[in-house]
């Protein structure tokens, strides 16, 4: 019953602090440029301005345009309900492999993509194929870098994953788990939408991928949207964080536990959030033809730490 | 003592700016270096080794005797030849006199690297020594800054460095082996106590080092598919230097991968070098002789002929004991011939000023001595009797057969069959013809010619006479490499 | 030094080893390669250290010198010097592309782990776990040398080869008898210095490093 309560909870937390999330890692950049920026709370002011708003929909678009939102939304929610936040191992467990985690992540994509060609404007089959070329180069790496942690752990289960490490803290040192730490966080950017793959905060639709596919939505379709990126970047973040930092999770249920547990994570998301401002000051945006090149490098840094994890025991 | 020689080569080349005199102090060492490895192969005749240093650090036994002998012999009749020829390169304007000094001190060095790879105990040591001679003879081959040769030397040093890294590796994974087995010790890494220790080693990372080796001493060998810097920096280099490359540097090339042979023979038993040895010598075999079929350059053909005798050699050492023998024979034999014809090549490329076979005809009539000469070359290389080579490639064939491959010995003779009708046509047109305008006649580079006639004198001696000490000492050598 | 404490100090040099091999694939400028490489030789000293410390050998202290002096600091200092006088800064249009040439290393990765397993099998060094790594470098060290334009990058991907088997030496053996040391780097000082004398010759008659332009001799 309390873990029921906890994985709740742990929803709950991706759903409340996400667009915080966002909106400070806008303010950091903000104050590295030399600029004040809005308030770190300023997502949260923009998402109930958008519910308020009247919805308009083109009259090209079908049922995908009107239904993505909620899937989008809705499987970045299961998701929330999976990832290790606070406490492992969990009774969503058993749904809770990193694979399907992957592919509900590219389900949400997929009908983004979907929704991006429906209305039938340029930029949004642009920014369409844009984002499936991304996300098809990415894949690989993600999946590789998923087995690379598996085997470390002997389980793709994430629980599992975090109760393994936190069981051996030596080989968080081994470069197998870096390599696949490094591989991670490459697709982090790329599936994200964040420099250097994509500019979140541009206003040039030639330069878009993600924005250039949500151009058409307005009012509440596109607060829901904008919500789900939010979590994805929120469940990103975790899953860095959890599944090779561990420490800090809580594996027993107690107040306490979990209280640590819970500031631990707002602590480490607030490492990853400011190492990706300074990131995104520092690299330009990548044109797109060299984004592969990123992605293969991706892909051999999971490689790597499949061979180094598999190879050497 | 040996190699104190060359090294006072390049030092007087280096102090002494009076060319002449450079040039004429330096035949001299080369003759006295010839002289002392005769000395060499008296001793081994006598079953006694000489060595020198500790553990054995400089050892001649009758392999190292027989291509120290290859070595200084065509070192001697190459910088002999090389005198007149730099002079009258000199006059000719194609080189400077720093270019001269630099010919000289670096031609030095390059016989001392290459005795020093074959008297060495320690293959560590004979690894540096042939790395060196890759140093050596990058600098040599780009004397003249042209943009062939310099295009030549870098793929040379580039492609040679790489296989030298490979033997390297090679090298290390022989030296784990042992150090595996014994542990570390200084002596480790000479040859003696490797050859002794061998059949306890791995056999597996045994099978991988000679791979390594194989492929990495090979390189310098000029074995196909490694073979592709060959053509290019023995037609671009001086022809002394042609000469002495094609002559002695391949074969200490392979002197190095049979050291290692036997090493390996100890463990494994001779089948799996043998194997590899014979795959890879027929296909430089068959890669040289598909080349030659349209050469423009007579420089070239002469390279990738050099390519189709490696590669006999080296089908010859892996046929067994038979095959080794003719092998050894067959370097004597190809080095006799093959610095005949570089040598001569030059004295061509000076009076023609080209290196286009289109271009050079009736050298017969144009330079008398000169022309019979190389005809006399050109048929050796052949291998038509009298001459050594005949007998060689016949004991080689026959070894073949020996040892139950008679298809790949017809297919072998096929090669040569094709090699040479297409080395003959080559003959033809370069020595008869119509003489092009503007050719002076007459012989150039007398003294050289006289060096050149010992080389065919060398040719017909042991091909007619095959005298019983030199044959003593190739089956005293042949016995080392093939136990 | 405990046991473990030096696997894994050791495992984590020989992986930065190869990954800033791996590095020059995928940049495509001249400095970042001659960077990488000295950051590459750098991690290999410290591999060198480690077993150095482990092993309370004094030769490998003086190894571990002399490849400090020539690879980290006077080798690239040369490259550097060497590339503003050439005038070479970009790497265009390699034999083949980034994408490629990085699954490429991958590739030769897992090849080089397939190659060394008997020497793996049969060592008993605690450092034979890194020797695949040691040969993945030799081969992207050969690759690099194969499939890069400028004669500069080919130098530096020899480099690289070198650096892989001097650390197959360290790693598997503790390194190689010290006379053969010497001679070792002699002759990749001596090799390395002829080559930058092709290179600036090349420079002078060609007008570039491009080494696709020198295909005058072909059969």
């Amino acid at each position: 019953m309390g873990k029921s309560l906890l994985e709740a909870f742990q929803c709950f937390l991706a759903l409340a602090i996400s667009p915080g999330l966002v909106g400070f890692i806008r303010w950091v950049k903000a104050r590295l440029q030399g600029r004040s920026g809005p308030s770190p709370l300023q997502p949260y002011r923009d998402l109930r301005k958008l519910f308020g708003k009247e919805v308009i929909v083109s009259t090209n678009a079908s049922w995908i345009f009107r239904v993505t939102p909620y899937i989008l939304f809705g499987s970045l929610t299961v998701i929330s309900l999976m990832v290790p936040l606070i406490a492992a191992p969990l009774p969503f467990d058993s749904l809770g492999d990193l694979v399907v985690v992957v592919y509900l992540l590219l389900l949400g994509t997929f009908f983004l993509s979907l929704a991006g060609l429906d209305p039938g404007t340029a930029f949004g089959g642009m920014g369409a194929s844009r984002e499936m070329t991304v996300a098809a180069l990415a894949e690989p790496a993600i999946m590789l870098a998923i087995f690379g942690l598996g085997v470390g752990a002997g389980s793709t289960n994430l629980g599992q994953i975090v109760v393994r490490t936190l069981s051996d803290p030596g080989r968080t040192l081994s470069p197998g788990h870096l390599l696949a730490f490094a591989s991670m966080f490459i697709v982090m950017l790329a599936e994200t939408g964040r420099l250097p793959v994509d500019n979140p905060a541009t206003h040039l639709e030639l330069t878009m991928i993600h924005e250039a596919m949500i151009l058409e939505y307005s009012g509440r379709y596109l607060a829901l949207i904008e919500w789900a990126s939010a979590m994805k970047l929120f469940v990103f973040f975790s899953l860095l964080a959890n599944l090779f930092f561990p420490w800090g999770v809580a594996l027993t249920l107690t107040p306490g536990a979990v209280a640590l547990a819970f500031g631990v994570l707002l602590l480490k998301l607030a490492v990853f959030a400011v190492s990706l401002a300074v990131l995104e000051t520092r690299l330009p945006k990548l044109r797109l033809f060299r984004v592969p090149e990123l992605l293969s490098v991706s892909f051999l840094f999971a490689l790597l730490a499949v061979t180094s994890s598999f190879l050497v025991r | 003592m040996l190699l104190i020689l060359p090294l006072t080569g390049a030092l007087v080349s280096l102090l002494n700016p009076r060319q002449r005199l450079t040039g004429l102090i330096g035949a001299v060492l080369a003759g006295a270096e010839f002289v002392l490895c005769l000395e060499i192969s008296r001793e081994c005749l006598t079953r006694h080794v000489p060595a020198y240093g500790s553990g054995a650090f400089l050892r001649a036994d009758a392999l190292s005797a027989v291509i120290a002998l290859i070595v200084s012999g065509v070192a001697w009749i190459s910088i002999w030849f090389g005198v007149e020829y730099m002079n009258h390169a000199r006059s000719a304007g194609h080189i400077d006199d720093s270019g001269i000094r630099r010919y000289y001190v670096l031609t030095h060095l390059f016989v001392f690297t290459m005795l020093l790879a074959v008297t060495a105990n320690n293959v560590g040591v004979m690894w540096v020594a042939t790395e060196a001679t890759t140093i050596a003879t990058a600098l040599l081959i780009g004397l003249q800054h042209s943009k062939s040769s310099l295009e030549a030397s870098w793929k040379y040093i580039l492609i040679g460095s790489v296989g030298i890294a490979l033997a390297f590796i090679g090298t290390v994974l022989g030296y784990f082996n042992f150090f595996e087995h014994v542990g570390a010790t200084d002596f480790a890494l000479n040859w003696t106590v490797l050859s002794q220790v061998a059949p306890k080693l791995n056999g597996d990372v045994l099978r991988l080092c000679f791979v390594f080796i194989l492929i990495g001493y090979g390189t310098k060998a000029g074995l196909a598919p490694m073979y592709t810097w060959l053509p290019d920096a023995h037609s671009e280099a001086p022809a002394p230097i042609s000469s002495m490359m094609s002559g002695s540097l391949l074969v200490v090339a392979l002197y190095s991968i049979l050291r290692w042979k036997v090493v390996v023979d100890a463990r494994l038993g001779g089948a799996y070098s043998s194997r590899m040895m014979v795959v890879i010598g027929a296909f430089s075999v068959a890669v040289a002789a598909l080349l030659l079929i349209r050469q423009a350059s007579y420089k070239r053909m002469l390279a990738y002929s050099s390519v189709e005798h490696v590669g006999l050699m080296c089908l010859g050492f892996g046929l067994g004991a038979g095959g080794a023998f003719a092998a050894l024979l067959h370097m004597l034999g190809h080095a006799a011939a093959k610095s005949l014809m570089f040598l001569l090549s030059g004295s061509i490329l000076a009076k023609y000023r080209s290196t286009r076979i289109s271009s050079v005809r009736n050298l017969i009539g144009i330079m008398p001595w000169s022309g019979c000469l190389f005809f006399i070359g050109g048929l050796a290389l052949l291998g038509m009797p009298p001459f050594s080579l005949f007998l060689s490639e016949f004991m080689i064939l026959l070894a073949g057969f020996r040892s139950r491959q008679p298809w790949l010995m017809g297919f072998i003779l096929m090669l040569l069959l094709v090699i040479f009708v297409s080395v003959l046509g080559y003959l033809n047109r370069i020595l008869h013809g119509k003489p092009p305008e503007n050719v002076a006649v007459g012989d150039l580079n007398r003294g050289g010619l006289l060096a050149l006639s010992l080389n065919v004198a060398a040719l017909v001696t042991v091909g007619l006479m095959y005298p019983p000490p030199l044959v003593q000492l190739l089956r005293q050598a042949a016995e080392i490499v093939q136990r | 030094m405990s046991l473990d404490l030096f696997m894994r100090l050791n495992t984590l040099a020989c992986s930065l080893v190869l990954l800033m091999g791996i590095a020059i694939l995928w940049r495509n400028s001249l400095p970042a390669y001659i960077d990488s490489f000295a950051r590459q030789s750098m991690f290999f000293v410290m591999g060198i250290l480690t077993v150095a410390v482990y092993t309370r050998a004094w030769e490998l202290y003086l190894v571990a010198f002399m490849v400090f002096a020539l690879k980290v600091v006077f080798i690239p200092r040369l490259l550097h010097r060497a590339r503003k006088q050439v005038g070479a800064d970009i790497e265009i249009r390699p034999f083949v592309n980034t994408p490629a040439s990085v699954l490429l290393a991958g590739i030769l990765t897992l090849l080089a782990y397939a190659v060394a397993q008997p020497i793996v099998a049969l060592s008993d060094l605690p450092t034979r776990g890194s020797i695949p790594l040691a040969f993945a470098v030799i081969f992207v060290g050969l690759f690099i040398t194969a499939s890069r334009r400028s004669a500069l990058t080919q130098i530096v991907g020899f480099l690289v080869m070198e650096n892989g088997i001097a650390l197959l030496a360290v790693l598997a053996t503790y390194g190689v008898p010290l006379i053969v040391e010497l001679g070792v780097f002699l002759d990749v000082l001596l090799g390395f210095l002829v080559m930058q004398v092709f290179l600036y010759r090349i420079r002078g008659t060609f007008g570039t490093i491009d080494v696709d332009g020198m295909r005058k001799l072909r059969h």
